[in-house]
């Protein structure tokens, strides 16, 4: 292929010193960017080193099944309390942004004017920008008190004129100082972006061609939106789904502010007690151990790890499963 | 044609064409109220918030009048009369930058210089940057490039390397001179330098001479006068250095060159000059102002957990300056470097090409780590590997550092994308080699970008608050960190811990006070990152 002239005239050729110096910029650069994967090793490494000195201890059966966790007290590290608070906040905060969310990006992606997309856009972003201390300080302060103020609340299920069945209501209690439910409201709130701005790329990215042939069979632009558009993009908005779960899974200081620190295995089948009592999720459990000031090591220490440990394990599961899915997507149209 | 229109009547009400315009439209406002409610109740929160910071109703009515009519009404006014004329909204836009960006940066070198010593960043910043000026100074003079460019970098390296190894015997002998001549010379030399070439780029090299000498003389004469005053005149230096020369320059030259726009400088003096009057006018006619909990004592004291009139977060808000700061030295390059060999330098095919897709997969992924655990890294890494002390300087930067990287990739790899090829190939095409072409061509296209997303990765940095948790940084010290091992505080820190304290003066006074501050500064850089994008972006 390459027939390159063997006798470059010299002064066409590069001084040594120079070719050097190209190559060392190069060779640095590239250091640069290999760093970015030791950061990974890194995590895994540090966590695990720790980790398998915890599960040595305490064995993995007993940490992921247990049902009773106090580190401190009691010496028993059962992660299902703990599971269970990361679940309730969770599902919650997803309750919230994955109808919002996706919502938003509808509008965005096929109502809004390029002048109001131009104003919305940023004030989205901006909820995911404001310090999560912040959202703790403010779940704590004024979300508690004011959804506190309507409640308790009884909802009767069966309208009471019905006198054949049984009388049943949902009865939620009146809030705990700290509690899930606002620090699932607060999360909800910081996880909307995450799902409108990837949805809404998954949403623009759907080809025009889709939407005109809809419109030429005599759609209106709902039934566009709704029933081509993201039946479309499903696949994208799946991935957003599955990111902003990781997001709120990983969320750690307005749950910590918000919800308090007692481990609790999850109230049956008065489930919406759950929301209304304080409970405490992995990422604030390893908070609490880091604030405690163990740091002569003993098992606590190395509990925090081997939280951090599973907690890396289920974020990088989902990260890489919405790119997996995203992938798809991609291939789809291009 | 009536019965045309009836049969199109007809026809609409077949097929139902009212009920599927009524659907779309409550289909469209859900839509809209949907987009809404996540801004709104943040909105309103914001508002709780902001009212238990400044408490509005404290203020009498008087003062509400006062300030409407020496600060609202003019500034309004005036921005409403800029906003007419493009020339004259450009010079006011010009004038408020300079204005708000020179005080932030003259207080922000006050303020951390004050916390680790004058002398010590007089030390390191002589050594780290003389000997890479004289070695440019030569290249230029002997027109010599082959060498030079390696040399500038090695040179600053060696400077530092030599200033940290001599520096006990080098310190007293810097510490001879005065206070405030340190602070001259990390301020004002610069400025003069800076201020100097600028003016001999823009007319001439004696004209750039003239205006460094002006400087340094002015510079002098007011420490000159301050000392007869028996003021020290440290603060005053930094203040006129630092604000007062660049904001005379601009506003300066703006107004001799720009005719059209000249009456737009004065925007930024509109505004304070309001404030000041306002002020001024408060204390004469002892109208009963704002009992705000934003207070010169809040900015300035250290914590105090008892009294809430006598907390403060100065410590915490140099800490998180000092340390935000600090981690950008350290991850920006190493960030940006890895975004431009994905970039530009990575392969397609093979076994680079392999490492390059691993690369952008693990940095998506990186992207996503939950940032308690790149805390539980910083800890195994800095503390446990490193044996650093809890709760440093250098550990929490690092800590930071490695969380914000995968932002800083992935913005700066965006920046050096939007480059457009042909500018690179037209290098290519002049015989400029891969390095000359990256430096001369590609990355100051793509500086905008870069620092859009410094910016913004700083933002983010700032309000982090698990990972340094984690790392055990103290919630709170009574003195700024004094160097970069001794131990610092961050102000998000400070407000997990505060937000506890259940009185209701910190409850609903201090701390909220402490989370405007965080929010402003939060905001400011935002709001940074987003001037600077729509100034300098380019449209290919």
């Amino acid at each position: 292929m390459s027939n390159e002239p063997q006798s470059v005239s010299d002064s066409l050729q590069r001084n040594e010193f120079v070719v050097r110096k190209e190559r060392l910029y190069g060779r640095l650069i590239a250091a640069s960017a290999v760093l970015t994967i030791l950061v990974t090793v890194g995590i895994i490494l540090s966590l695990s080193g720790h980790a398998l000195t915890f599960w040595s201890e305490i064995s993995p059966i007993a940490f992921f099944t247990g049902t009773n966790w106090s580190p401190v007290i009691g010496e028993s590290y059962g992660v299902l309390p703990l599971v269970s608070g990361t679940l309730i906040v969770t599902v919650c905060s997803a309750l919230i942004a994955l109808p919002v969310g996706l919502a938003a990006a509808i509008y965005l992606s096929e109502y809004a004017s390029e002048r109001v997309r131009s104003i919305l856009k940023p004030a989205l972003e901006i909820l995911a920008g404001v310090p999560t201390v912040i959202y703790g300080y403010m779940a704590l302060v004024y979300v508690t008190p004011l959804v506190d103020s309507v409640l308790p609340l009884s909802l009767p299920v069966v309208p009471s004129g019905l006198s054949l069945l049984p009388e049943f209501t949902v009865v939620v209690p009146s809030l705990r100082t700290f509690n899930a439910l606002s620090a699932s409201i607060v999360v909800g709130i910081m996880i909307i972006p995450m799902v409108s701005s990837i949805s809404e790329d998954a949403l623009s990215a759907v080809p025009d061609s889709l939407r005109e042939a809809a419109y030429g069979l005599g759609s209106s632009k709902l039934d566009v939106s709704t029933k081509v558009v993201v039946p479309s993009a499903t696949s994208g908005i799946v991935a957003s789904y599955v990111l902003a779960l990781s997001r709120a899974i990983g969320e750690t200081m307005a749950v910590t502010m918000a919800m308090g620190m007692s481990p609790q295995m999850p109230y049956f089948p008065n489930v919406l007690r759950n929301l209304a009592e304080s409970s405490q999720t992995m990422t604030a459990a390893m908070v609490q151990i880091a604030g405690a000031d163990s740091y002569g090591g003993g098992p606590t220490y190395e509990a925090m790890f081997a939280l951090g440990m599973t907690l890396f394990a289920i974020t990088l599961t989902m990260n890489v499963l919405a790119e997996l899915v995203r992938r798809r997507f991609r291939e789809a149209y291009e | 044609m009536a019965t045309e229109s009836e049969d199109v009547d007809k026809l609409r009400r077949a097929s139902g064409t009212r009920r599927r315009q009524l659907k779309g439209r409550l289909f469209e406002a859900a839509l809209l109220g949907a987009t809404l409610v996540g801004i709104v109740s943040l909105l309103v929160l914001f508002g709780y918030t902001a009212f238990d910071a400044f408490r509005p109703l404290t203020a009498s009515a008087q003062w509400y009048l006062l300030y409407f009519g020496t600060l609202v009404t003019p500034t309004a006014a005036f921005t409403w009369y800029a906003r007419r004329n493009p020339a004259v909204r450009a010079a006011n836009a010009k004038a408020f930058a300079v204005v708000f960006g020179a005080l932030a940066v003259s207080l922000l070198t006050y303020v951390v210089a004050d916390s680790v010593s004058p002398y010590d960043v007089l030390l390191y910043l002589l050594f780290g940057t003389v000997p890479p000026l004289l070695v440019g100074l030569y290249a230029r003079i002997t027109d010599e490039r082959t060498y030079s460019g390696p040399a500038i970098p090695v040179a600053a390296v060696l400077g530092l390397a030599v200033a940290a190894l001599l520096y006990d015997v080098l310190r007293p002998l810097v510490g001879i001179a005065a206070q405030w001549v340190a602070y001259f010379g990390i301020t004002t030399l610069p400025v003069a330098g800076i201020l100097g070439v600028v003016v001999a780029r823009r007319w001439s090299p004696r004209r750039g001479i003239t205006a460094a000498a002006a400087v340094l003389v002015s510079t002098l004469l007011v420490a000159g006068g301050l000392l007869a005053a028996g003021i020290d005149p440290s603060f005053w230096v930094v203040l006129f250095s630092a604000f007062a020369v660049p904001v005379g320059y601009v506003v300066g030259s703006t107004v001799v060159t720009e005719s059209d726009g000249r009456a737009g400088v004065l925007g930024p003096f509109v505004l304070v000059g309001g404030a000041l009057a306002g002020a001024a006018l408060e204390r004469q006619l002892a109208i009963e102002g704002l009992e705000s909990y934003l207070t010169p004592t809040l900015l300035l004291n250290s914590w105090d957990g008892l009294t809430a009139s006598n907390a403060g977060v100065y410590p915490q808000i140099v800490g998180s300056v000092v340390v935000v700061g600090f981690m950008a030295v350290l991850a920006f390059p190493v960030g940006i470097g890895a975004a431009i060999y994905l970039e530009e330098y990575a392969p397609n095919s093979g076994w680079g090409g392999r490492l390059a897709t691993l690369l952008e997969v693990n940095i998506s992924n990186l992207a996503g780590v939950p940032s308690v655990v790149y805390g539980l890294l910083g800890l195994a890494l800095f503390r446990n590997a490193l044996g650093f002390g809890t709760g440093i300087v250098v550990s929490a930067a690092g800590t930071l550092g490695l969380l914000i990287l995968p932002i800083v990739v992935v913005s700066a790899q965006e920046a050096v994308r939007s480059v457009p090829d042909s500018l690179r190939q037209a290098s290519y095409g002049m015989g400029a080699s891969r390095w000359q072409t990256l430096r001369n061509v590609v990355l100051p296209e793509s500086v905008p970008g870069v620092l859009t997303g410094t910016i913004l990765a700083l933002a983010r940095a700032i309000g982090e608050t698990a990972p340094l948790v984690i790392i055990a940084v103290a919630t709170t010290t009574y003195t700024p960190p004094s160097g970069l091992f001794s131990s610092a505080t961050a102000l998000p820190l400070q407000i997990f811990a505060a937000s506890a304290n259940a009185k209701p003066e910190f409850r609903h006074g201090v701390v909220p006070a402490a989370a405007v501050v965080l929010l402003v500064l939060m905001l400011l850089m935002n709001t940074t990152a987003i001037v600077v994008r729509n100034r300098y972006e380019r449209e290919y």
